[in-house]
């Protein structure tokens, strides 16, 4: 369980988070699910260690190794597909990069740069990377913005069966439909409905 | 319009003026013919002096290129990284910048060997170029591709070379191609206010004081010739680098 207390963050003269707390069980997939705007990254951010509260506490992560995904893709231009992929594995996991890639079905472009892909398609390169980096514990940030609907389904079964536990944030049904469990959110300040 | 027209067709336009120009004016002294300019030229390129010179002035210039561009970076990094660095080095840097080259040149005599002149002003004047490029570079570098690398584990090793230098690698590389054609102009400009033994800038002092106006004129189309050459092949070498 990741345990929020009290935690407020401030952007400049935006109040985010207001004393807010949160308890987020750890097992299966949690969806975090609220408008865009309301503060779902921020709070994301918060649990991961990205960004420190201004007050409050976190609980629940200790020395737990995180994969977190940006909400964006945060691709590097000038490294083709499959090196995004070895860059985040150790040289004894190399021989993995063909998995992943089919992990995320691209595996007819290994050999492609960035700006050649499709959003859909540089959405799901940043989700293979992440999951590849591998961790006890995924943060994702809208993991599945602009990938397509069937595709979205096969990517949500292949992150369940990595057994490890998904907090995600987002706002598409379908996607909810398939959590184990949905936390309400809306905001800013962020709430619980 | 066939690209082999495309540079001969100016070219002969503007020897036709230079001709035109010389007849006009009728005296060598003053303003050599393109001909006159031209055999001198193929005499000079005939003689071992000739090439002994344009070799040690290419030496000095490449030499003065290589400290001057390793300087910039260096302290391009510094003072991007270090707050310290930056009050203390970059406003002598941007008085480098300032100063003319020929302030530098007379000043750099009192210090160091007269042989050793020409290549350190090439330095000096290609220090700030490189530098002032890749600071530019380092200070418009997206944040989040660098706090996708501190999520993601990677190294400072791993991350200089995935994020930094790809990332800089335009901003060098524009930096070093103004740079050459500083490099080239202010050494060879050190050479002819002090001139070393063998050195284009030296020929070019002496066809001036002997008044061998054709021979001036020769060294310095010599001079254009091998910038234009030398930058060509310069930023051919940077576009392979750049699809390799």
């Amino acid at each position: 369980m990741i345990e929020l207390r009290d935690i407020t963050v401030r952007y400049g003269e935006k109040l985010v988070l207001d004393r807010f707390s949160l308890a987020i069980p750890l097992g299966g997939i949690t969806a975090l699910s609220g408008p865009s705007g309301c503060g779902k990254t921020t709070l994301l951010r918060v649990a991961s260690g990205l960004t420190e509260p201004g007050s409050g506490a976190v609980s629940g992560i200790d020395s737990r190794k995180i994969a977190f995904l940006f909400q964006e893709d945060r691709l590097l231009p000038w490294r083709t597909v499959s090196q995004h992929i070895t860059d985040v594995l150790p040289k004894s996991r190399r021989g993995e990069a063909a998995r992943w890639l089919a992990f995320a079905e691209l595996e007819g472009e290994g050999g492609a740069y960035p700006p050649a892909l499709s959003g859909g398609m540089a959405r799901r390169l940043a989700l293979a990377r992440c999951a590849a980096l591998g961790g006890e514990l995924l943060l994702l940030d809208e993991p599945f913005a602009g990938v397509d609907q069937e595709r979205t389904v096969r990517l949500l079964d292949r992150l369940r069966g990595l057994g490890v536990p998904i907090v995600m944030a987002t706002h598409q049904p379908q996607v909810l439909a398939a959590c184990d469990a949905v936390i309400a959110l809306d905001g800013p300040p962020l709430r619980r409905v | 319009m066939r690209k082999p027209f495309k540079i001969l067709i100016p070219l002969a336009f503007w020897l036709l003026v230079w001709e035109a120009a010389a007849l006009a004016v009728g005296r060598e002294l003053l303003l050599p013919s393109p001909a006159a300019v031209g055999g001198r030229l193929l005499a000079l390129a005939g003689t071992a002096g000739f090439w002994l010179s344009v070799g040690a002035t290419l030496g000095r210039v490449f030499l003065g290129l290589f400290w001057g561009a390793l300087a910039g970076t260096l302290l391009a990094f510094a003072t991007h990284f270090f707050p310290w660095a930056d009050r203390l080095i970059s406003p002598a840097i941007r008085v480098v910048r300032a100063t003319p080259v020929v302030s530098f040149i007379l000043l750099v005599y009192l210090w160091v060997a007269r042989s050793a002149i020409p290549w350190v002003i090439a330095g000096l004047m290609v220090l700030p170029v490189v530098w002032g490029s890749l600071r530019a570079g380092l200070d418009s570098l997206d944040e989040k591709l660098l706090e996708f690398a501190r999520v993601y584990r990677f190294s400072r090793r791993k991350t200089l070379g995935l994020v930094y230098l790809p990332a800089l690698r335009p901003h060098f590389e524009a930096g070093l191609l103004t740079a050459f054609g500083l490099a080239w102009k202010s050494g060879v400009a050190a050479e002819v206010l002090c001139p070393p033994a063998y050195a284009v800038g030296s020929r070019i002092q002496q066809a001036k004081l002997g008044l061998e106006t054709p021979d001036l004129f020769a060294w310095t189309l010599a001079i254009v010739a091998l910038s234009l050459i030398l930058e060509g092949l310069l930023r051919k070498a940077l576009e392979r680098g750049d699809r390799g």
